[in-house]
Order: C-alpha cells, then sequence, then structure tokens
C-alpha cells in the first residue's frame, strides 16, 4: 500500500492538521500545566512544618530589664522586657542623631512595629537577633558606657563591630546596613504570651 | 463478604474465641441515612466536639482545615470546636486526654478517629454506635452487638436512651429516635470527612480536570482521524 | 538551525534514530484496540516516576514515622493526596494495562518466533513490576503492609536451602522494620526501577529489530512495494504516535475520574487495611494480596500442603516465560486456531476467577473452584504442546485485513 501525500488531498487538509495539532498540543500544554503546578506547590512547607513555624513564649518569668532569647524557626529571636530608663535611651539616641534610619523608613518591621520602640507595646522588645550585616548573632549589652563611653545600651556584634540601640537600630559607622529585623508576631500582656508566627516578608535578615 | 470481615476482625482482635451472640442474633448493618455534604460534615463537627473529642482524637486533621474545606469561620471553629486547652490554630485536633491516663481509666487507650471509616466503614461505625447495650457484668456497664466486650461506654445514653440486652427500653432518651440518629449520622459523616479530607477539593475541581481530559481527547481524535484519511483513501 | 542539527547528529544519531523507531519504521496498519496498551504502559511509567519523585520527598523510611508521614502527604502537604493517588492508582492502572498487553500477545501470537526474546523481556519486566508492587506496597507501613511484608518473606522462607537465609537478607532483622523499610526503599526507586527501564529499553528495541506483530498474526514484510516499504504496513509516525494520542487522552480521562471519584475503587485498589497503622500485635482480618497479585495467591492456596503450594505458585509465574516453545502451531494469530482461542479465553477467565477468589477469605466453599480454575490455567500451559500439534487451523490470509 502507498500512502497518499498531503499534496494530493490539498491544502485544506493540511490547514486543518496544522490547526488541529496546535489545538491538541494548546490543550496538552494546559494539562501539562495542571499537572506541574499541583506537583511544584507540594514541595511548598507542609502544614506540620507550617504548624511548628510558629513559637509561644511565655513572658511572665521575664522581669524588667531582663531578656531571653529563643529558638524561632532555626533563628535566635530576642525578647526584651524595657526598663522605663530603657526606652528613655531611645530618645536620646535619636536626639544625638547617630542612627542610620531612626525613623524605620526601611520595612525591617510590620507596620505595626514602625515606631521608635519597633514593637508592639512599648515595654516588649521583640525581634530577629541576627545582625544585618553578615549574619552574625549580636552581643546582647543593656548597660551605659560597656561598649564605648558614649554608649547608652543595645546590640554589639563581635564579628564586624556592628552597633545598633535597645530597638536594634543601627547605629552610624557600623558595618550594617540596616535595622535588625523584626519578625510578624502577636502579644499580649494579659496572658503574658508572646507568639512569633512568621518572617515579614520585606524585611532583609542579613 | 464484608461482613465477615468485620466478625474476623472483632474476634481477632478481641481475643475472644467463639461468642453465642454471632449465631443467635445476626447483626442487621444500618445504613446511616445522611446527604453528605458541608452542612451535615459541620453538624457532626460540632456534635464530635462536644461529645467525642473528650476521649478522641482525630490528628491528622487540623483545626484550620474546618474553614479551608468546610468553610467554617475561624470564629466558628474557635468557638465550637477547639478545646480551651490552649490549641493552636494549625495545630492538630488531638483529645486532651492523656493517653496512659486514658489506658488506665478504660481498660485501652480510645483509638485515634483519623482514618476509621476508611478503614471500617461508615456503615459499621453507625450501627455500632447504635448498638450498645446494658450489660452489668460489664466494668463499664455497656456492651455492644457488633463489637462485643467493647471497653467504651455509651456516653450517647442520655440522648440515645438505654436498652437492655433484648433490646428493651429501660431509660427513654432525652431525644426522639429520629434526632437521635441524625445526630449520630452526622458524626459519621464528619468521621468519613476525616478520613477523606480530599473529598470536597475532589469534588469541586473534578469536572473541571475531567473536561479539559475530554476536549483534549476530541481534538486529539480529530487530529487522528485527519491523518488516518490518508489510509480510508486508499482503501477506496 | 540545520547546521545546529548538522552538528548534533555528526556527533549524536538523532535524527538516525527517530527515522529508525518512529518515521521510517513501519507497524501493520490493522491495529486495534488492544495495542494502545503498550504506549500507555510507557506513559504510565513515567507518571509513576514523577508522583514517586514527589511522594519521596517526603516520605521518611522507618518504622517510627513511616506511616505518618505518608498521613502527612494526605493530609499536610499541599496536593499530596492527588499526588499518592496518582501513584497507587497508577500501579492498578499498570497492572489492567499489562495484563492486557500481555493478553493481546497471546491472543495474536506475537511471543511466537521470531518475537521470542520481546515476550521474554516483556514477561520478565511484568515479574519486575510485581517485585516492585510488592516492595512498594510495604513502605507505607500500614498494618496491610506489615502483614504483607510478613507473609511474602516467609514464602521466601519455604525455599530449599537458601532460604531461611534469603529471609534475614530481605527483612535486615528477625522482622519487619525500619532496616526492612529502607532497603525496600532502595530496590524500590533505585534497583528494581532502573533495571525496569532498561528492559522496556530492550523490549523496545528487540521489538523493533523484527517488527511489530499484527492481529492476522502475518508477516508484513512478506509483500513490499517497489519503494521497499511494507504494503501493509504505515510510518510509526505520524499515524501511531497521533493514534496513540488519542488512546492518551481516553485513558488519562479514566485515570483522572479514578483519581477524583473512586480512589480507593471501594478497597480493590486501595485495601482498608492500609488505613490502620502497622501493628506487629494485630494480624489483619484476612491476609489477601492486591487483586493484581491475587490468582497466583489463589494458585498456593489451592494445594493443601505447604512446599508444593508454593512450587504451584513459582510454577505458575514462571511458567509463561516458556510460551514461545510451548507453542507449536505454524499459525500465530487465534484468529485462525479457533481450539488455540478457546483454550486461552478459558485460561483468561480461570485467571480472573483466581484472582476474584484470591480476594475472598479462605473459606472452604471456594476450595473446589479454586482448584478447578488452577487447573484449567495451569492445564493451557501443559497441554499446548500437544494440542497445538493437532489443532485445525482456518486458511491465513496473504495480506492483513481490517
Amino acid at each position: 500500500m502507498t500512502i497518499v501525500t498531503d499534496s494530493e488531498h490539498g491544502h485544506k487538509n493540511i490547514t486543518r492538521r496544522r490547526f488541529l495539532a496546535a489545538a491538541t498540543s494548546a490543550v496538552g500544554a494546559v494539562v501539562a500545566g495542571m499537572v506541574a503546578v499541583p506537583l511544584v506547590d507540594s514541595l511548598e512547607p507542609t502544614a506540620a512544618a507550617e504548624a511548628a513555624s510558629s513559637t509561644t513564649v511565655d513572658l511572665t518569668p521575664i522581669e524588667p530589664g531582663m531578656q531571653v532569647t529563643v529558638p524561632w524557626q532555626k533563628k535566635p529571636v530576642i525578647i526584651i522586657n524595657r526598663t522605663p530608663e530603657m526606652l528613655a535611651t531611645l530618645k536620646e539616641t535619636m536626639q544625638k542623631g547617630i542612627l542610620k534610619d531612626p525613623l524605620c523608613k526601611v520595612p525591617q518591621q510590620p507596620p505595626y512595629c514602625t515606631n521608635m520602640y519597633r514593637s508592639r507595646v512599648p515595654e516588649w522588645y521583640v525581634g530577629i537577633r541576627i545582625c544585618n550585616h553578615l549574619c552574625c548573632i549580636p552581643h546582647y549589652r543593656p548597660k551605659k558606657g560597656s561598649v564605648a563611653p558614649w554608649w547608652l545600651g543595645g546590640f554589639h556584634c563581635p564579628c564586624h563591630g556592628s552597633m545598633y540601640d535597645l530597638s536594634a537600630r543601627v547605629i552610624q559607622g557600623s558595618p550594617a546596613p540596616h535595622n535588625m529585623a523584626v519578625p510578624e508576631y502577636e502579644l499580649s500582656t494579659e496572658k503574658m504570651s508572646a507568639t512569633i508566627t512568621h518572617m515579614y516578608p520585606k524585611a532583609h535578615l542579613c | 463478604m464484608s461482613t465477615y470481615r468485620y466478625l474476623c476482625f472483632l474476634l481477632v482482635s478481641m481475643l475472644i474465641p467463639g461468642i453465642a451472640w454471632g449465631a443467635e442474633n445476626t447483626v442487621h448493618w444500618m445504613t446511616p441515612h445522611y446527604t453528605f455534604n458541608r452542612t451535615t460534615v459541620i453538624a457532626g463537627a460540632r456534635y464530635f466536639a462536644d461529645h467525642c473529642m473528650a476521649c478522641h482524637s482525630v490528628s491528622s486533621l487540623r483545626y484550620e482545615y474546618l474553614r479551608a474545606d468546610l468553610g467554617m469561620t475561624k470564629k466558628e471553629v474557635e468557638e465550637d470546636i477547639m478545646l480551651p486547652n490552649g490549641a493552636a490554630w494549625k495545630g492538630q485536633i488531638v483529645s486532651p486526654m492523656p493517653p496512659d491516663m486514658a489506658a488506665k481509666w478504660l481498660g485501652k487507650p480510645p483509638p485515634n478517629l483519623s482514618h476509621m471509616d476508611r478503614y471500617l466503614g461508615s456503615k459499621f461505625i453507625y450501627t455500632y454506635l447504635l448498638s450498645f447495650y446494658w450489660d452489668p457484668a460489664r466494668p463499664s456497664g455497656w456492651n455492644n452487638y457488633v463489637f462485643p466486650m467493647v471497653a467504651m461506654p455509651n456516653i450517647l445514653a442520655p440522648w440515645g436512651g438505654t436498652v437492655g440486652p433484648k433490646g428493651q427500653v429501660i431509660f427513654p432518651g432525652r431525644l426522639s429516635p429520629a434526632e437521635y440518629h441524625k445526630n449520630v449520622a452526622d458524626v459519621v459523616a464528619f468521621l468519613r470527612y476525616a478520613s477523606d479530607p480530599s473529598y470536597f477539593t475532589r469534588m469541586a475541581i473534578g469536572p473541571y480536570v475531567i473536561g479539559i481530559m475530554v476536549l483534549f481527547t476530541i481534538l486529539a481524535y480529530f487530529l487522528k482521524a485527519a491523518y488516518w484519511i490518508d489510509l480510508k483513501k486508499k482503501r477506496k | 538551525m540545520s547546521r545546529f542539527s548538522a552538528w548534533v547528529n555528526k556527533r549524536l544519531p538523532v535524527d538516525e534514530t527517530i527515522r529508525e523507531h518512529m518515521t521510517e519504521y513501519f507497524a501493520p496498519r490493522n491495529f486495534n484496540i488492544l495495542y494502545y496498551a503498550g504506549s500507555l504502559l510507557l506513559l504510565m511509567i513515567v507518571l509513576q516516576l514523577i508522583s514517586g519523585f514527589f511522594l519521596m520527598a517526603h516520605y521518611v523510611p522507618t518504622s517510627q514515622d513511616a506511616f505518618a508521614s505518608v498521613q502527612g502527604i494526605m493530609y499536610d502537604t499541599k496536593w499530596g493526596w492527588l499526588i499518592r493517588y496518582m501513584h497507587v492508582d497508577g500501579v492498578s492502572l499498570i497492572f489492567i494495562l499489562l495484563y492486557t498487553h500481555m493478553f493481546r500477545g497471546l491472543l495474536y501470537g506475537s511471543h511466537r518466533a521470531p518475537r521470542e526474546l520481546v515476550w521474554v523481556i516483556g514477561y520478565v519486566i511484568y515479574l519486575l513490576m510485581m517485585a516492585e508492587a510488592f516492595v512498594g506496597y510495604v513502605l507505607p507501613f500500614g498494618n496491610l503492609s506489615y502483614w504483607a511484608g510478613e507473609v511474602i518473606t516467609s514464602i521466601m522462607h519455604a525455599l530449599p536451602v537458601v532460604g531461611p537465609s534469603l529471609t534475614t537478607l530481605t527483612r535486615g532483622g528477625p522482622g519487619i522494620g525500619s532496616a526492612t523499610l529502607q532497603r525496600f526503599l532502595a530496590l524500590h526507586v533505585v534497583l528494581f526501577f532502573l533495571i525496569i527501564l532498561a528492559a522496556i529499553a530492550l523490549h523496545i528495541v528487540a521489538l523493533h529489530r523484527v517488527g511489530s506483530n499484527n492481529p492476522d498474526g502475518i508477516d508484513i514484510k512478506k509483500h513490499k512495494g517497489p519503494d521497499g516499504k511494507p504494503l501493509d504496513g504505515v510510518p510509526f509516525h505520524p499515524y501511531y504516535t497521533v493514534k496513540d494520542l488519542f488512546g492518551v487522552g481516553v485513558w488519562l480521562t479514566i485515570f483522572v475520574s479514578v483519581i477524583f471519584y473512586a480512589p480507593t475503587m471501594h478497597g480493590v485498589f486501595m485495601e482498608r487495611t492500609t488505613f490502620l497503622a502497622a501493628n506487629p500485635m494485630v494480624s489483619l482480618p484476612d491476609v489477601t494480596p492486591p487483586w493484581y497479585l491475587s490468582p497466583y495467591y489463589a494458585m498456593l492456596r489451592a494445594v493443601p500442603n505447604k512446599y508444593y503450594g508454593i512450587a504451584i505458585m513459582i510454577t505458575s509465574v514462571l511458567l509463561p516465560l516458556l510460551l514461545p516453545w510451548l507453542d507449536r502451531n505454524p499459525v500465530r494469530s487465534s484468529r485462525y486456531r479457533p481450539v488455540y482461542r478457546i483454550m486461552l479465553i478459558v485460561a483468561g477467565i480461570s485467571f480472573i476467577i483466581l484472582a476474584w477468589i484470591g480476594q475472598e477469605p479462605p473459606l472452604p466453599k471456594y476450595f473446589l473452584i479454586e482448584r478447578v480454575a488452577t487447573a484449567l490455567y495451569l492445564g493451557f500451559y501443559l497441554l499446548l504442546p500437544f494440542v497445538s500439534m493437532i489443532e485445525p487451523t482456518r486458511p491465513v490470509p496473504e495480506r492483513v485485513t481490517g
């Protein structure tokens, strides 16, 4: 048997074949996409991982002036119970004009923390304790004059000397570009508990 | 066949050789009359939270799934389903009863009901819940036609009533049989959802997936025809 | 573009391979519906590879966590249920296709000379698929997995001489545990799977060496046109590629219908005991294999002696390998061999009956039917050498029909 070639059918059938081949491929591509999207989606963190991703911290044992650092999503999160004197230093650093971003214009924190305290409740600072420069864990130095004679209290990074105030706002002259990141969290002073839920997506960790 | 399987399972798992009831009363399997939809499942979830969750977990489910799959609001879930034991919204639906304590009180820990519907079937669970009878010989005071020597007491007796071994009513329940059966059927619906949580998603997107496959098949058929016409022409 | 393709083709025989296996591979023009199974099998294996990859991204092969990790896929992983149903239902659909494909081969004599190796390699793929399915079946570590693992590894125990040590080697310990799961996972995704892929490649190469058979069981290369092309053949591409594309559409429609509307197929594709975690203290209500293995299991049970039973089972698994040589009739296709056709259909029905019985509990009422079906099934192989020599045949056409 010889097969009748395209030319013997004329152009009509060629167009028809081309059209059908294109249409079938197009629908086939949609089908392939329909399979591919859920498959790739399945590699997202599972609900179990997400359930384990938020950390709740009991605030009762943290006395004024004290801090705790808890692991959250494999990152250290510091919670400081700031005294009125400590809060007063935040204004002082701003008046001195030594901060790179005193008004927290860079979205290193969720909108509800965009204030000089960088927190939901002024007394309670909740932030990721990772230096914005190259990911080291800064030392917490709350004592006045402990790092330099002018030191009002804050964070000092052991790696490259970045300095931050008690709201983790970066001090001029530090290699770190931005303030330290603040995650999304919920805090209740009634229940005395803080729940760190997820990373604030716009924040730059390090 | 399925009846036989269940009976075998019961014999083996309870390690009781030969029971008299098997020969005398053949179990009459009851089919729950419910429409399996979000409404009945939500009703069942509420009923489950009120009456079953004190002992039984459905740990494969998470509270947030009740919103995602069933369309309950977060507030409804928090108020009606979540137990006031610090359960997390994304956490698993777990009974507050410590398993070792439960084993001590009841003889064996109450099973996790996550997959029970797929394991035993809706008919079994429904019939089982309606087959309790008063048996003073048992430590709990309860026995069951389809699950003899069961450790679980008939906690639904105040609503469904108490019957004796011969089926005679000892105390009538607070609810009419029809209402009570409806509530039990709702629980069965909830357990069916718990063991097959993708059901509503599958039903929602299934028609579209099949639709696009049928479209592909039709196009492929015409494409095939457009080529195979060569051979048909030859045969003429 | 052409310069690029010339550059590639100088180094890699792309065009040549496409010509040899697609555009200038001449397949008989009279393939019927049974011939879709081959290409669909290839598609399904690729789908198993894809869904398997995504399952393995979440699976934990320890006796502590295996069941929970699989339930995590079903409940907590985005679209995890879809992927698992694809993988699990895919197995049953693969075996439906495998049995169709093999039955079609026997129906039209595709296993006969010169295609003996195509049959033997294909049958080895089937055996490997059974092994692959079995180890895969143990991985989710439901109670069914546990007891299936126990029973199969204890069948190995009955093998002469090597039995006991082979059982320990398979289990990696006294019982089914983490060690077993880890080696089964390695077998499932590495060893068995790679051998299956290699064997499929050999199967296709061997087939293309001798050319495809057809429902009439005659050689299309006997009648060639002036251009040297078989008169009853059509180039595989585009004719059979577009035809198979249509088959793919129909088959995938069936596949998604199963996944979305009957993922467990009422306990046939996913048995209810897979939904209970493995428990060495609670045996199953009845130990039945999946439907695609149950014929052999029924044959094992049909014999009231452990060793003879296992011998019968192994024989029935291995006998089909010899089929190309058991059949001695010069006519290939059952279309022209009424007696062979009846024998084949009886054997096929016996096989289906055994599949059904193998799923039933081992009750005495089934013993007779079990034994008769076993005898009829094995009788096909034992009678074939004699019947094929004396059976009447109808005249075979010169050219393909239909």
